[in-house]
């Protein structure tokens, strides 16, 4: 592991600016300067990992802090040309290093650089969700930071699975802008796969080091920066997460061979309008995800309470640097809509075993909770069959006593 | 399509620089098509080395292995072999014309293509060499550029202007006599609209090869600039595309009046291949998720998904090769304004 002294500097003085070419180095960037001002102001800057800036300002590490933690994060992870796996993460870097760099295909049968040509332009150099393209979907692109991965077949708060996130690369997200990477070869998804932990574990121990970091008392307080306070206590816990999600799989109870599909649907029906299960209060009384829609996912959340937190702030400086963070560093908050179940579009996966894992486990970092531990497997198929049955249900069918049932909930 | 009063006696020879210069032009479409493909799939890092290809002269490649080895390298290769052909032909146009004596105007567009052949070979060199975007998007913009002028050149040697002079058009013959909606305020107002459609066209592909060569490392807010730039060009174009088309004075040539209705239509072909372009790219647009919102996810490098995107990039540069066309055969009658008008005069033909 090598350290490198020089990391980015810049805004507010402290450390997240991009390392932008300062004029035009060469001649012949001269030379097209003057045929065509209009494409552009100079070489392309390097790529760069940005740190959390979000974390960083709330948590009002100074400037010194901040470049401790770029440096400390640049030696434990390398840079998006060149990523570094230390043992301890479990990554392949073979598998990083396809994924990583700039685009390239120079060598038959392989093209390096794969998140920069298929994901960052949406989810980013680093995986913050702040690609370029990214204020422009809806749903925002996934921040991998947190860690929080929302269809997988594991529990609630369990990582996925690797095959989870094979799945989802080959499936896509329909509904959303994520595509399917179906046409890309079985090695290539492993790559990105590899690589999409990579930033997620990457981005989980620069936010546990920023709180460790504030957690000190004092500004001439240190943290114990030796491998193994950093490995051990920084990086070792989000890693441990994604090594036992691999075993985490939810058990799923076969659903009945001799299963009265009409008998099972109308109890899923039940369930989905009463007390216990009470999907109406999201999903609405038509499932058109008309019910309640006020509130944030986990990635939107920490953004709008933060924004509640600085409006009392008295520090104008500090405030100053907080709107700044806001602007470039976090994508404008929106409520999470809850999904209409009649369009028959079921992001996670159209399975019934997909639809099963989404009822048991709920959705990680969405309001939809897990029905573990209130409705019984059994009965969880029923709400499956019935949420299957719903693009079909025509309007005959709804019963007279349906809009009865959503108004007793309301 | 017969063009303004070109004289019979100069259809009998081969017009050895219009020819080559069609020549020119049909290379440089696939030229295009083929850099455009090479944007499309990310493949212009194929090939690592410049001038030669891995290590070999570029002609001398083996062409079983670039026929047969992985599509970026057929890609970035036959875009280089195709780049090296339009580089030759520039060279022939340069030697026809300036044997034909043309007309100083042509001279200096040959000039000038010749120029922008050469730049755009390095340009494409560097854009390897120093695996760098911003001279990716130079190279993309520069394309289109050598295309207008080869177009140009095209239009113009079939004209022949010298042959314009001896024997100006008369009312009915290339002229079109239906028409006088007169729905722009004057003649001079007129005659900027083809000429801002060429300018705004040109710019709109400069502002599409911002966003097809996005970097992953700009700002959320750059991007957001490019996107709206390229929106409004959009309006731009259209707009400036139907008044071209439907704000014609009657002294307007027959052929310039087709090609408007031709640009419009491609316009409109145009809009719809910009929002396949972006639902491959970047999903449903927000605003219309309310209204319709696929089952299936797309299908990223899909060869559907190629061909839109691809598709839209081609269609952009063909509106500017068009839009040139019509400007100069709508600015025939202009320049000729001086000369037909004392002779329609002359000849008692009333406007």
């Amino acid at each position: 592991m090598k350290l490198t002294p020089t990391v980015p500097t810049g805004c507010n003085g402290i450390g997240n600016q991009p390392p932008r070419a300062t004029g035009f180095q060469s001649a012949w960037s001269l030379v097209l300067l003057t045929i065509f001002f209009a494409t552009g102001c100079g070489a392309t800057p390097p790529a760069w990992f940005r740190p959390n800036m979000v974390k960083a300002t709330k948590e009002k590490l100074s400037a010194q802090r901040e470049q401790q933690v770029a440096t400390i994060m640049l030696a434990m992870f390398g840079t998006p040309d060149d990523p570094v796996a230390l043992p301890e993460t479990g990554l392949d870097e073979a598998k990083l290093r396809l994924a990583a760099g700039p685009v390239r295909s120079n060598i038959v049968g392989r093209k390096n650089g794969l998140y920069r040509e298929h994901c960052a332009h949406c989810h980013g150099i680093t995986g913050d969700a702040l690609g370029p393209t990214a204020a422009f979907l809806n749903p925002y692109p996934r921040d991998y930071r947190p860690g929080v991965f929302k269809f997988k077949s594991t529990e609630r708060a369990d990582k996925p699975t690797h095959s989870d996130l094979v799945r989802l690369l080959k499936n896509g997200a329909p509904g959303t802008s994520m595509p399917s990477f179906a046409l890309l070869s079985e090695t290539q998804i492993e790559a990105l796969v590899e690589y999409v932990k990579y930033l997620s574990i990457r981005g989980e121990t620069e936010f546990n080091l920023m709180g460790a970091f504030f957690e000190l008392e004092g500004e001439e307080d240190e943290l114990p920066l030796g491998r193994d306070f950093l490995v051990g206590e920084m990086l070792t816990p989000v890693t441990e997460k994604w090594a036992a999600a691999a075993g985490a799989r939810i058990p799923v109870p076969e659903m009945p061979a001799d299963l009265d599909l009409v008998a099972s649907v109308a109890k899923g029906r039940a369930l989905f309008y009463g007390d216990k299960a009470n999907c109406v209060k999201c999903h609405g009384p038509t499932a058109l995800g008309d019910g309640q829609a006020n509130d944030f996912d986990d990635w939107n959340k920490p953004i709008v309470e933060w924004k509640k937190e600085i409006a009392g702030e008295k520090d104008s400086k500090f405030l100053a640097r907080a709107h700044r963070v806001l602007d470039g560093d976090a994508l404008k908050p929106r409520t999470i809509q809850p999904r209409n179940l009649r369009l028959g579009i079921y992001r996670g996966g159209r399975r019934p075993l997909d639809l099963y894992y989404r009822i048991h486990a709920g959705v990680n970092g969405a309001p939809m909770p897990a029905a573990k531990g209130t409705i019984p497997p059994e009965d969880i198929w029923d709400i499956v069959n019935y949420v299957r049955s719903l693009p079909y249900e025509l309007d005959g069918e709804l019963g007279a006593d349906r809009p009865m049932v959503a108004r007793d909930r309301f | 399509m017969p063009l303004i009063g070109t004289p019979n006696i100069v259809r009998s020879a081969v017009n050895w620089p219009h020819a080559v210069a069609c020549l020119l032009v049909a290379v440089t479409a696939l030229l295009l098509g083929f850099g455009a493909l090479v944007t499309t799939y990310d493949a212009a890092m194929a090939v690592p080395d410049w001038p030669g290809t891995y290590g070999h002269n570029m002609f001398l490649f083996p062409l079983t292995q670039w026929l047969s080895g992985p599509w970026d390298l057929f890609l970035e290769h036959g875009h280089r072999l195709l780049g090296a052909l339009v580089g030759v032909l520039s060279l022939l146009l340069a030697a026809v014309t300036w044997r034909r004596d043309a007309a100083p105007a042509v001279r200096a567009l040959v000039i000038a293509a010749v120029m922008l052949v050469i730049v755009q070979g390095l340009l494409g060199g560097m854009r390897v060499l120093l695996d760098d975007k911003t001279v990716a998007k130079v190279h993309a913009c520069t394309g289109p550029l050598f295309f207008a002028v080869a177009i140009a050149i095209a239009t113009l040697t079939r004209r022949m202007p010298a042959a314009l002079q001896i024997n100006p058009p008369v009312r009915g013959v290339g002229f079109s006599t239906a028409g006088d909606s007169r729905l722009l305020p004057s003649w001079a107002v007129g005659a900027a609209v083809p000429k801002a459609l060429v300018v705004a066209a040109y710019l709109q592909l400069v502002a599409g090869a911002q966003l097809r060569h996005i970097d992953a490392t700009i700002t959320i807010g750059a991007f957001r600039w490019m996107v709206v730039t390229h929106l409004v060009g959009a309006a731009m174009v259209t707009v400036l595309a139907a008044l071209a088309t439907f704000a014609w004075q009657p002294h307007e040539p027959v052929s310039a009046r087709r090609w408007s209705w031709l640009i419009l239509s491609m316009v409109f072909g145009q809009l719809l291949l910009g929002a396949g372009a972006w639902a491959f790219t970047s999903g449903v647009p927000v605003w219309l998720q309310g209204l319709w919102t696929p089952t299936e996810a797309v299908v990223a490098r899909s060869p559907r998904g190629a061909i839109v995107i691809t598709g839209h990039a081609l269609l952009g540069m063909m509106i500017l090769g068009s839009s040139v066309v019509m400007a100069l055969e709508w600015g025939s009658a202009e320049a000729l304004g001086g000369l037909i008008g004392p002779n329609r005069r002359r000849q008692g033909v009333a406007r």
